[in-house]
């Protein structure tokens, strides 16, 4: 191999690895800078929610501290309701969100792969996505019950359209100069497809496979606030309807713990499978 | 047919092109021997990329023929290996990966190509780098990728479509100067299409011009420079002359140009 300026410069702009004593002090120095704003905002919202619990309102019918809240967490998992509850919720919530996901991944690749189904599938697709298809969540109780598959299909209906919409929009931007080079070298329309379309794809699909986290926990609690035995959602309706209010905020704070890990679970999972879009 | 088209590698014979109502190409004919390395150059808007294009069967063309090996050739095929002015490196895949494409498209990934390939990439220089992802790389390395992932499927011809043009002017003349050495080790034969000059004549055993509106053969220029070649030659009267000669052929066509593409 030859020595050309391009190769050498590349190849020292590499990143160097640190020295192995180093590392903890760079990552506590790492962490310090991104995250000292951050904490300090938390933990002075905490307090500040606390103090006004405690002396401006103090009133426990219309908000709860944090201790409060802390404490109602420990309790409720304590005496296992807690544990029943997240179980079905993330019971309901699972099943709706894996059948949307796959149902609108198959939605948008019919999308994408004719014409005649992009047509007919668009305006449904688009006007039911615009919609707060949440409002039906009454109709669908009345449908499927007051159990788990009435919450499973809230979830599917908040979930398939952003999935079928990023996926088919993932797979129709797909570089032509891309699908050019495939060509060149005499690929068949299903390699187009598999080789470069589909990997193209993949960060649209992830993108609107995260999107549908949020609205499958909307999804879950309301279903369930408006009907159920059990779930996040019907601890939540219990307690407002007994001015238990820790324990009303207890179900929302496991509600959005969830929803901040499932989230982050998905920024660390898309750092593995489509690395080339970072930075 | 002529016994000088049946010999040759590559024939193109009254070959025309037109979109619509735009001349594209009028009446190419050209011979490109085994082992020959040939430039086309010309002003922007000659047809001299949709010439290869053709060659290469991505474009189709409207009237004539291009035969290699004295086979017809329409369509894409893994006889001939395109290398692009963009690299059009697939960037979820390592330089390895993106250099096998072809073999894997062609269905044969075994431990042979694997072998194969990485030596290839260690001709072109990119030894080490076989894990890299594309975005990891220069853009003078992206375009080695380019050349190795062309030279994997061994194709009979090489395709090259101005594929230096974006890089900077001395990455340029290193990659001149690494295509040839990577040549002069298996002499394929090789159609160059450029716009620079000195590119041209530094790298050919022949240049062709093309003039432009529409596209058409206006000289053939053999190059009689000695190889193996480096990069001093090119301050050879010699080359320079070369030089001369060829832009004194297009200079009108390319002030044309230059006023057209400014209107």
């Amino acid at each position: 191999m030859s020595a050309t300026s391009e190769t050498v410069q590349a190849a020292s702009g590499r990143p160097s690895r640190p020295a192995e004593t180093r590392i903890p002090l760079r990552l506590a120095a790492a962490l310090r800078r991104r995250y000292l704003a951050a904490t300090v905002s938390v933990l002075g919202g905490l307090a500040l929610w606390e103090l006004i619990s405690r002396f401006v309102v103090a009133n426990s019918l219309f908000l709860a501290a944090p201790s409060e809240i802390a404490v109602a967490v420990v309790h409720l998992a304590r005496s296992g309701q807690l544990w029943r509850d997240i179980g079905v919720s993330a019971a309901e919530f699972a099943l709706g969100y894996v059948i949307a996901c796959v149902l609108g991944i198959a939605l948008g690749l019919a999308m994408a792969a004719s014409i005649t189904a992009k047509q007919s599938l668009q305006p449904w697709v688009s006007g039911l996505y615009a919609t707060p298809i949440i409002a039906l969540a009454p109709l669908f109780i009345l449908w499927f019950g007051i159990g788990v598959w009435s919450k499973v299909v809230v979830v599917i209906s908040l979930v398939i359209f952003p999935v079928a919409i990023n996926t088919e929009a993932g797979l129709r931007t797909t570089s032509e100069r891309l699908i050019e080079m495939l060509r060149s070298f005499g690929a068949t329309p299903r390699q187009i497809f598999l080789k470069v379309s589909l990997p193209s794809a993949v960060p649209f699909i992830l993108a609107g496979l995260k999107l549908g986290i949020g609205r499958g926990l909307i999804g879950v609690v309301v279903a369930e606030l408006f009907g159920s035995r059990a779930g996040l959602g019907n601890l939540i309706s219990q307690s407002a309807d007994a001015f238990n209010m820790p324990d009303l905020f207890a179900g929302v704070v496991v509600l959005a713990f969830a929803g901040i890990v499932m989230t982050a679970g998905f920024g660390w999972l898309e750092g593995r499978l489509v690395p080339w879009t970072r930075d | 047919m002529d016994a000088r088209l049946t010999m040759s590698k590559l024939a193109i014979s009254r070959l025309n092109k037109s979109f619509g109502d735009l001349e594209a190409l009028r009446g190419i004919d050209l011979a490109v021997e085994r082992g020959e390395f040939i430039s086309v150059v010309g002003p922007s808007g000659c047809g001299k990329t949709t010439f290869l294009r053709i060659v290469a069967g991505l474009e189709h063309a409207t009237s004539g023929d291009v035969t290699l090996d004295g086979r017809i050739v329409r369509e894409p095929g893994g006889d001939r290996g395109f290398v692009f002015q963009n690299d059009s490196l697939l960037p979820w895949r390592t330089v390895l990966a993106n250099a096998m494409i072809g073999c894997e498209l062609a269905g044969s990934v075994g431990a042979a190509e694997r072998r194969r390939t990485t030596e290839l990439l260690k001709l072109v220089g990119l030894e080490g780098f076989e894990h890299y992802y594309p975005r990891q790389l220069s853009g003078g390395m992206r375009q080695r990728v380019n050349l190795a992932r062309a030279l994997a499927i061994d194709p009979e011809i090489l395709l090259m479509d101005e594929p230096f043009a974006a890089l900077d002017a001395q990455t340029r003349e290193i990659m001149q100067a690494e295509l040839l050495r990577i040549w002069e080790r298996g002499h394929k034969t090789v159609l160059f299409v450029t716009h620079q000059i000195d590119e041209a004549v530094f790298l050919s055993d022949r240049v062709v011009v093309f003039a432009r509106r529409p596209g058409r053969l206006q000289a053939e220029i053999k190059i009689p420079l000695p190889r193996p070649r480096n990069l001093a030659i090119k301050r050879t009267s010699e080359f320079v002359g070369l030089v001369d000669r060829i832009w004194r052929m297009i200079e009108d066509d390319v002030r044309a140009a230059a006023l057209y593409e400014n209107a």
